[in-house]
């Protein structure tokens, strides 16, 4: 009762601070995603798995015996965890699988995408919608398993789904913590338990974390259409992230409190792939000092600030927002020279989705359309005598 | 004095006023007055009399043997404005005493009181543009004060017998007011609330005279003041006011004709005009009077303790205006004293129903309970 306003009004003011945006491509490296896509979108995207066992046992030991040599493999499948909810395309889904081992360079994905033919095709499986669950066997050919472990190769296995009809399904990699699994049993006695071998790669020896990493990757045959470099693009495959450096006045991130900043772009319609589906968009904040002036690389040295997560549909257009007031209290701490005022972003789904999302950049003929920040701020209140 | 701020105020409306939420806490707050449970339970008229009351050093001669004394006052307060109302609660301890005789006839007594207690928490939504023309949200500002300005003071009282008692006082006004103000926005991930701290420190002297004169046992008169000196208020090492203390000005008389009984009036100004130079904001304080009348009595045998009966009413010009007019308090009051470990301590009580305006819609009351109790070591 009686109280009248203390602190001021809040103050809204648009500025052209963007001195910087940019299109740059994440490079988070081959492997390093968290789920497997596999997909055919006709002319769109194709992308296709990999998954590595390149140890593979020669023994095993019988129920109630002793260790004994593996003469034969039977029902031979790859367990592969599914995310359902995600599932593209209506069935049949023809899965091929093929022998993709090769001595080219580890990243050389042209070479493993030339092994996508006839001769080292391994199975073909056709599964249904309905036989798409969370975990999902895939059965291989007992006889390519048995030859590789009895002549002690690597089983390299390259998945594609093959078929006209538009497919696309994602299965969990190695970084989410659950890998596809191979099971297969060495003897017909069904009181012997199958056999399952986790996936390994040993190359490249001399780097065992992208050894690690390449334990399961997707490699793109076919990406959706790349963005006009008219425009900005975050999203798709391979994935791109939006980098935006700001000049703000210091007498605002100063002088004032900032309560809320909204990064405004003009989002602009992308139909080529998925255009009503929902992209969530994050924006993190770079940490990367004046010394990176590459904005590709200050790019990747970022943190996450806790905020509100921009969620759009890559055919809408318009204007919308991303709230980035969590950054100010950051950028308040620091000065623009240790800290410049960056941020980048990205997709939740990054590297696992062809989704793209396209905006206008400040290159714009029209200045209305150019990315802007909007920032609301209050001024201190002196707390002085009544 | 330790402040316990119990309630929030929610604002329903706003008005132009002081930073505070209810006609009591306006400017630096509120005039507890220095008085005992006793003295306030007879509407002020005894405090003139009364040793454990701090308006007069002269009532300190004669108290006989050492005495603390300590007080809690809660106030529980409503506050109407047209059709709105709130409620807060405010606890206080504004006094402690404590007396100690030096030979027949001198008497030491140091004792601390609240001056000005400002001990508020208000909460104010408003509606705000932010972002873009269409985005508005509730914010809500609280702003929170907790501290007061005390007044401590050094007496020295002298007495040949009970017909003439004189007294002075040196006096150190002192304390803060710890200041938190926030602006809380409702969802964290869009906005980000805000909040503020300070601190004003204020330090002040006075000095007081008074006597105390009964040219028979029926009556009696007193006469007291305080000069005041300069009050400054500082926000960390930086001076931010400066005033001075109010003068004050007081004169009793009592009857005690009615063996056991005592009906008595007082009548005291206080200059708070003075204080007016160190607002910042254009507080208006007024010069006011402070009148009061009461009687004692006793009354019935509860487990053999004689119990007295008090009764008063007092009325008086608070410090601060809100929106420049005057705000009045007219207060009746009631209470009770009991003698405690065969008169070695004693519990007094009182009650009092304030009522305060400024002649417009805006009014307030408050119940000031009471408690203190007196103890000889």
């Amino acid at each position: 009762m009686l109280c009248p306003p203390i602190g001021g009004d809040v103050q809204n003011i648009t500025l052209d601070a963007v001195v910087i945006d940019t299109t740059i491509q994440s490079v988070a490296g081959l492997g390093s995603e968290p789920t497997l896509l596999l997909a055919s979108r006709g002319d769109t995207l194709d992308t296709r798995v990999i998954i590595r066992f390149d140890s593979l046992p020669s023994t095993f030991i019988p129920t109630g015996d002793t260790s004994q040599a593996i003469t034969s493999v039977d029902s031979a499948y790859i367990q592969l965890r599914v995310d359902t909810l995600t599932v593209n395309g209506t069935g049949p889904f023809t899965i091929e699988a093929y022998d993709v081992d090769t001595t080219a360079t580890d990243t050389a994905t042209a070479a493993v995408i030339a092994l996508f033919r006839p001769d080292r095709l391994i199975s073909s499986q056709v599964l249904a919608r309905s036989d798409l669950k969370d975990t999902t066997r895939y059965f291989i050919s007992n006889q390519a398993v048995l030859a590789k472990l009895q002549s002690g190769a690597r089983l390299r296995v390259g998945l594609r789904v093959a078929g006209p009809a538009s497919s696309q399904i994602r299965i969990s990699s190695a970084e989410r913590g659950a890998p596809p699994v191979l099971f297969f049993r060495a003897t017909p006695d069904t009181a012997t338990k199958p056999l399952s071998v986790q996936p390994l790669s040993k190359t490249p020896a001399d780097d065992p974390i992208v050894a690690r990493q390449l334990t399961d990757y997707t490699i793109i045959v076919k990406g959706p259409p790349r963005a006009p470099l008219s425009l900005l693009s975050v999203g798709g495959l391979p994935s791109r992230r939006v980098y935006f450096r700001f000049d703000i006045p210091l007498n605002i991130t100063d002088s004032t409190t900032v309560v809320r900043a909204t990064l405004l772009l003009n989002q602009l319609s992308n139909p080529a792939i998925d255009p009503t589906d929902t992209v969530a968009i994050v924006p993190e904040l770079v940490l990367a000092g004046r010394a990176v002036t590459d904005p590709a690389k200050a790019s990747e040295i970022t943190a996450a600030i806790t905020g509100d997560t921009l969620r759009v549909r890559p055919g809408d257009s318009g204007l919308t927002g991303v709230e980035l007031a969590r950054a100010f209290s950051i950028w308040r701490q620091q000065k623009p020279d240790t800290l410049p005022r960056a941020i980048v972003l990205r997709t939740l789904d990054e590297g696992n989705s062809p989704l793209e999302v396209w905006f206008s950049t400040i290159s714009d003929v029209n200045p209305a359309v150019r990315p802007r920040l909007r920032i609301s701020y209050t001024s201190r209140v002196p707390l002085r005598v009544p | 004095m330790r402040k316990l701020l119990v309630a929030i105020s929610v604002a329903l409306i706003s008005s132009r006023g002081g930073a505070q939420g209810a006609l009591s806490l306006q400017g630096l707050g509120y005039p507890s007055g220095g008085f005992s449970a006793r003295a306030e339970a007879t509407g002020g008229g005894l405090a003139d009399f009364d040793a454990l009351s701090l308006v007069n050093p002269a009532t300190l001669a004669g108290v006989g043997s050492p005495a603390l004394f300590f007080q809690y006052s809660p106030e529980f307060r409503r506050v109407t404005a047209g059709s709105s109302s709130a409620k807060t609660t405010t606890a206080r301890f504004p006094l402690v005493v404590g007396v100690l005789p030096m030979g027949q006839q001198w008497t030491l007594g140091l004792s601390s009181s609240s001056f000005l207690d400002r001990s508020s928490e208000t909460s104010l939504i408003r509606r705000q543009v932010v972002g873009g023309s269409t985005d508005t949200v509730n914010v809500t500002e609280r702003s929170r004060v907790l501290g007061a300005i005390n007044d401590v003071r050094l007496a020295l009282a002298w007495a040949r017998s009970p017909v003439f008692k004189i007294g002075v006082g040196a006096h150190v006004f002192a304390g803060s007011n710890r200041i938190a103000f926030a602006q809380l926005f409702p969802d964290s991930a869009r906005y980000i609330s805000t909040s503020q701290s300070g601190r004003l420190s204020f330090a002040g002297f006075a000095g007081s005279l008074g006597i105390e004169y009964h040219p028979s046992r029926a009556i009696g008169f007193a006469l007291a003041g305080r000069k005041g000196g300069n009050l400054t208020a500082q926000s960390g090492d930086t001076t931010v006011g400066s005033a001075r203390l109010p003068d004050h000005y007081s004169a009793s008389v009592i009857f005690e004709g009615i063996p056991g009984a005592s009906i008595s009036a007082r009548v005291a100004h206080d200059a708070w005009s003075s204080l007016e130079s160190l607002s910042s904001s254009n507080t208006r304080a007024f010069d006011g009077w402070d009148t009061g009348v009461g009687a004692e009595a006793p009354g019935p045998r509860i487990m053999q303790r004689l119990i007295t009966l008090r009764a008063g009413a007092r009325f008086r010009t608070l410090p601060f205006g809100f929106n420049g007019e005057k705000v009045s308090e007219t207060s009746f009051t009631a209470g009770l004293g009991a003698p405690l470990a065969r008169d070695r301590a004693s519990f007094d009580f009182s009650i009092q129903r304030a009522n305060r305006s400024t002649g417009g819609d805006v009014k307030e009351r408050g119940i000031i309970l009471s408690f203190g109790l007196r103890v000889s070591p």
